[in-house]
């Protein structure tokens, strides 16, 4: 069936929200990858199969929605009971008849299931009293958690489409860009270009066809944010495009999807064909003269796929590679024609924009970064998960009541933003607003929005010889500053944290961080000294403990450890000795053991099996 | 203007004066360029025939130049060949059928006959005239060289 | 044309001219190792770089690869400024770190002052520096029979599984153009070696002197409609032979003369 004109689209609208509100009871079950990963598919399918031997009055297979992620994946898999908002935790298969005879049946709800507020140790039923969703406010994340994965009429239902046809029949394509400029809408991919201007510049250029790319190769570490969305929300991606399409004159476009994402990639496939059947793309949209099509590129897994003008070349089919970009890519992008690339996070921003208006868009967060940002919240933080918060809130904010704080009540040390080629703010920082400029000031970037919390065990040596490792390995290898600069940095730091390294050595690592920042080709070269350079700002004393006392204050760097027994702690129970692979730990049952230091590998296991603190990390 | 290299057989004693003219205006940082002309015996009536490159019109060395290193100069009619684009593929030296791009081996080059920018530096040199330079005059009757 | 300022003297260029073109033309010494005239600018080797300012940024400056910036007008451009030489000093630390046994690279190094590496020198390493010239040259010239191989620093140059490369017609641009001289061939008899494979010189029918391979003139005369008989000869014989024929048309004109 064809949508010809916005009267149809809203009528159809209509017709879906009365197709869905025939149960007065739904359920979501989380299917993002977090809770994929726990079970969720196995509740899901348990909950169909209940729900069909019951036969519930009013109650069908129909009202439970396999949605995208909620974001609070430390407690999945999550199972929410609307309108009520019952938010039930870490839900196993055996729970499933529960949850149907009781909240479905009788409306009652099922305390154990029920998350436990860590502060206050309370239960907390509805989802949107819990902190972590509280004080979120979703845009880009609007939709994922509400509807199902991947059902156009579900999307239709929460006005999906309509700023489409509101581009289309009420707006020239300079009022769309004008729209998005007076939204203040950044790129959410890292580099916080204005997307209006971008825009803007596609759509003057000249040089035809034009072409629209969105980035989905989102390769930093611990980031999901992109991934979250592809896969819950593909037409809010596909409708952005579409929008941004109509503005800057191009009739082609492409999603950039990393290889490490299957189901974002059937899910856009599936997205597309769903708005193709619906007339949503291909020829003459919504009757309008306006044609436009949308293809799935899947990359091969490289991060450096992820800029722009390695992006490219990857779907041209050459190498990715990036070139310099003295002449931009949205002059000379796709085949060497004008082009316009956003993140998938832009994009799913775009529809709310139109709709909304670029007023309303542009009052949330800060004044020079507008909107609200997709966070993914990982490390030693209590409540990891996907958040979407608006411009401007501090970190403590994100950390402490959004993240409910450090696991175990450990003392925060750090906080990592902007993937490996980010950088890491210390506790002094925490009260900074997190916005694309203050970051960058502070010597981290916003990057895509990754954020890793770390606690005192965490050494920063350790964390910058991670990050480094990965962008050597990462690195195209294209220009030296980048390809021999960072693998010699990564050298130097791995001969600091083996307790090798001099205070020469330092200064030699801050001289190459210079060259490799000023000369390296592309954005990966330039920021790839960032882990290092960051740390040394705010955690020189760690670095100098590891090169003057050759002590690794975190205790982590394996070379500057050992581990011995507490004797008044340790209450002989074995534990150790059975973990130790090395057999280097000796001792008879409820005597002290003891570690002989030649054998010891310095793996851990020993410290991560005592029960009783006996380990002790010297 | 289109100039031309025209040489006339019947004048050249073998003297060798354009080779050592060639190698000089071509050297390369001080040190003489490998000459681009080569007076040869032609093997009758004692006569010589300096051997330098005709430009031809459909020129196989610029055909075989897969960089296209080798260009004509509108000005002067000439066949160039750019150094700087030049891989040493040695297509030209093995594709021309007068043997007149040659490998400057003490100067790793390949090279040929630049018409020395229009003004041939040879025919200065001829003490015989049998090198002479003159603008092409557009003519029907086909030329011998 | 633009107009635009390099090392205090005002310098003329056509628009879209790259930087690293005028400079050469105005004879200022840039070091480029991954630059050649007969393939697209890369920007692989950043020894290139220079620093540019101009009137209106209000003393800003930027470090730009010169060999792909095009020329702007009003650009005022330092080729050899302290920083510039000491950026151009660390990658030529870094790349003595990874060849140290190259020459050409010790040369080029010891001309910025750099003498030993301040870096780790790199176990078992060869004279490549991955600019990556031998790869582009091959694509340029259409045979595309090697590629560098994988990625970051362990990036190699190679032919297709690392095996005799089906598309090589034994040219040897690839070690031509090579700035480290790092790409091995061997010309033995009348049988050419390189990247593991042999090929047949086509040996000069009246003196035998070699010039290129077989598959070479055979590759000309498809792609480029060159006869095939014209690499018969070498270019010493084709001289002989115009002088020759030269000789009988010159005696053939007296006699009809006379």
């Amino acid at each position: 069936m064809r949508i010809e004109t916005p009267q149809q689209l809203t009528r159809l609208r209509k017709d879906c929200l009365a197709r869905f509100n025939r149960h007065p009871q739904k359920i979501h079950v989380c299917c993002g990858p977090g809770c994929l990963a726990n079970g969720a598919q196995k509740v899901s399918d348990e909950l169909k199969k209940v729900i069909k031997k019951k036969r519930l009055k009013g109650f069908s297979v129909d009202a439970l929605k396999e949605t995208g992620c909620h974001g609070f994946c430390e407690q999945g898999p999550l199972v929410v009971v609307e309108p009520a908002g019952t938010f039930y935790t870490r839900v196993k298969v055996k729970d499933v008849e529960e949850i149907i005879d009781k909240t479905i049946r009788r409306k009652e709800v099922l305390e154990r299931l029920l998350f436990t507020d860590p502060q206050t140790g309370e239960k907390i039923e509805n989802y949107r009293d819990i902190p972590f969703y509280a004080r979120q406010q979703r845009i880009a994340l609007r939709n994922i958690g509400q509807i199902s994965q991947c059902d156009i009429d579900e999307y239709i239902a929460v006005d999906g489409y309509q700023a489409l046809a509101k581009a289309l029949k009420k707006m020239s394509p300079q009022d769309v860009i004008d729209e998005v400029t007076t939204s203040g809408l950044r790129g959410r991919g890292g580099a916080g270009f204005p997307a209006g201007r971008k825009w803007s510049t596609c759509a003057r250029a000249d040089d035809s066809p034009h072409y629209v790319i969105c980035n989905g190769d989102e390769g930093d570490p611990g980031a999901f944010m992109d991934r979250a969305i592809m896969e819950g929300d593909p037409h809010s991606v596909i409708e952005g495009m579409i929008i941004a399409a109509y503005a800057v004159g191009a009739h082609e476009g492409y999603i950039y999807v990393r290889e490490e994402y299957p189901l974002a990639v059937v899910n856009l496939q599936k997205a597309i064909e769903q708005a193709h059947e619906y007339g949503l793309l291909g020829d003459g949209i919504l009757s309008s003269d306006f044609s436009f099509d949308v293809h799935v590129s899947r990359g091969g897994g490289a991060f450096v796929c992820g800029e722009s003008s390695a992006l490219m070349k990857s779907i041209a089919g050459e190498v990715g590679e990036p070139r310099a970009k003295y002449v931009r890519s949205v002059l000379k992008g796709l085949h060497d024609k004008p082009t316009v690339l956003n993140n998938v996070e832009s994009y799913a921003n775009v529809p709310v924009i139109i709709d909304k208006g670029g007023k309303w868009f542009s009052a949330i967060g800060t004044k020079k970064s507008t909107g609200a940002k997709a966070f993914s919240l990982v490390g030693k933080v209590r409540n990891t998960g996907l958040i979407e918060v608006p411009m401007g809130t501090t970190l403590r904010e994100i950390i402490y009541d959004i993240g409910g704080g450090i696991q175990n009540d450990r003392p925060f040390k750090a906080v990592q933003t902007g993937g490996p080629s980010g950088g890491c703010l210390p506790e002094s920082k925490l009260d900074l607003p997190v916005d694309f400029d203050t970051l960058t000031e502070a010597g981290s970037m916003m990057g895509s929005g990754g954020m890793i919390v770390l606690d005192d065990h965490t050494c920063v040596v350790d964390l910058a010889k991670y990050f480094l490792a990965f962008l050597v390995d990462e690195s195209c290898g294209k220009c030296v500053p980048c390809r021999e600069g960072l693998y010699q940095l990564y050298g130097l730091a791995v001969a600091i944290s083996e307790g090798r390294g001099t205070e020469a050595d330092l200064d030699k690592m801050e001289k190459l961080s210079d060259t490799i920042v000023i000369s390296s080709l592309c954005g990966l070269g330039k920021s790839g000294p960032n882990p290092f350079l960051s740390t040394i700002r705010y955690f020189r004393d760690e670095y100098l403990a590891h090169i003057r006392d050759k002590k690794c204050p975190a205790g982590v760097c394996r070379e500057l450890i050992r581990y011995e027994v507490d004797p008044q702690k340790c209450d002989g129970c074995m534990a150790c000795i059975t973990a130790c692979a090395q057999n280097a730990i000796t001792g008879k049952k409820k005597e002290v053991h003891t570690i002989d230091q030649d054998a010891c590998d310095k793996c851990g296991a020993c410290l991560a099996v005592c029960k009783r603190d006996a380990i002790l990390v010297l | 203007m289109k100039q031309r290299l025209i040489v006339t057989p019947d004048l050249c004693t073998g003297c060798r004066t354009c080779e050592l003219a060639c190698a000089f205006a071509h050297s390369v940082k001080g040190k003489p360029g490998r000459s681009r002309i080569y007076p040869l015996p032609t093997g009758k009536h004692e006569m010589w025939t300096p051997v330098v490159c005709l430009h031809c019109d459909d020129p196989a060395c610029a055909k075989s130049c897969l960089v296209d290193a080798i260009t004509r100069n509108e000005e002067t009619g000439a066949m160039e060949l750019d150094n700087d684009k030049c891989v040493k593929c040695m297509a030209c030296v093995a594709a021309c059928p007068f043997g007149c791009s040659l490998h400057d081996a003490q100067h790793d080059l390949v090279v040929k006959c630049d018409l020395c920018g229009g003004d041939p530096v040879c025919a200065h040199f001829c003490p015989t005239k049998a090198l002479t330079c003159r603008p092409v005059i557009p003519t029907r009757r086909k030329a011998v060289v | 044309m633009v107009s635009l300022t390099i090392n205090g003297r005002v310098v003329q260029a056509n628009k879209g001219e790259m930087l690293l073109s005028v400079t050469r033309r105005e004879g200022i010494d840039i070091p480029a190792l991954c630059h050649h005239d007969a393939v697209e600018p890369f920007g692989a080797c950043r020894l290139c770089m220079v620093e540019i300012t101009k009137a209106e940024w209000d003393g800003w400056t930027n470090y730009v690869a010169a060999c792909l910036y095009p020329v702007e007008d009003g650009l005022i451009v330092q080729t050899h400024s302290s920083k510039v030489n000491e950026l151009r000093r660390t990658v030529l630390d870094l790349l003595l770190a990874r060849c140290p046994n190259s020459p050409e690279i010790r040369q080029l190094a010891a001309e910025y002052g750099v003498t030993q590496t301040a870096y780790e020198e790199i176990p078992d390493a060869d004279n490549c520096i991955l600019c990556g010239l031998c790869t582009r040259v091959c694509e340029r010239l259409g045979f595309k029979a090697i590629s560098t191989v994988g990625r970051g620093h362990d990036k190699v140059v190679a032919p297709p599984l690392k095996e005799a490369p089906p598309d090589c017609v034994g040219c040897l641009s690839c070690a031509q153009v090579c700035p480290t001289n790092v790409i091995q061939y061997e010309d033995e008899g009348n049988k050419r070696t390189i990247w593991n494979k042999s090929f047949e010189l086509i040996a000069c029918k009246e003196c035998g002197k070699q010039t290129i391979t077989r598959d070479f003139a055979e590759a000309l005369s498809s792609q480029r409609n060159i006869p095939e008989d014209y690499f018969e000869l070498c270019d010493e014989c084709h001289r002989r032979e115009l002088s020759v024929k030269m000789g009988s048309i010159v005696s053939w004109s007296r006699e009809a003369a006379s």
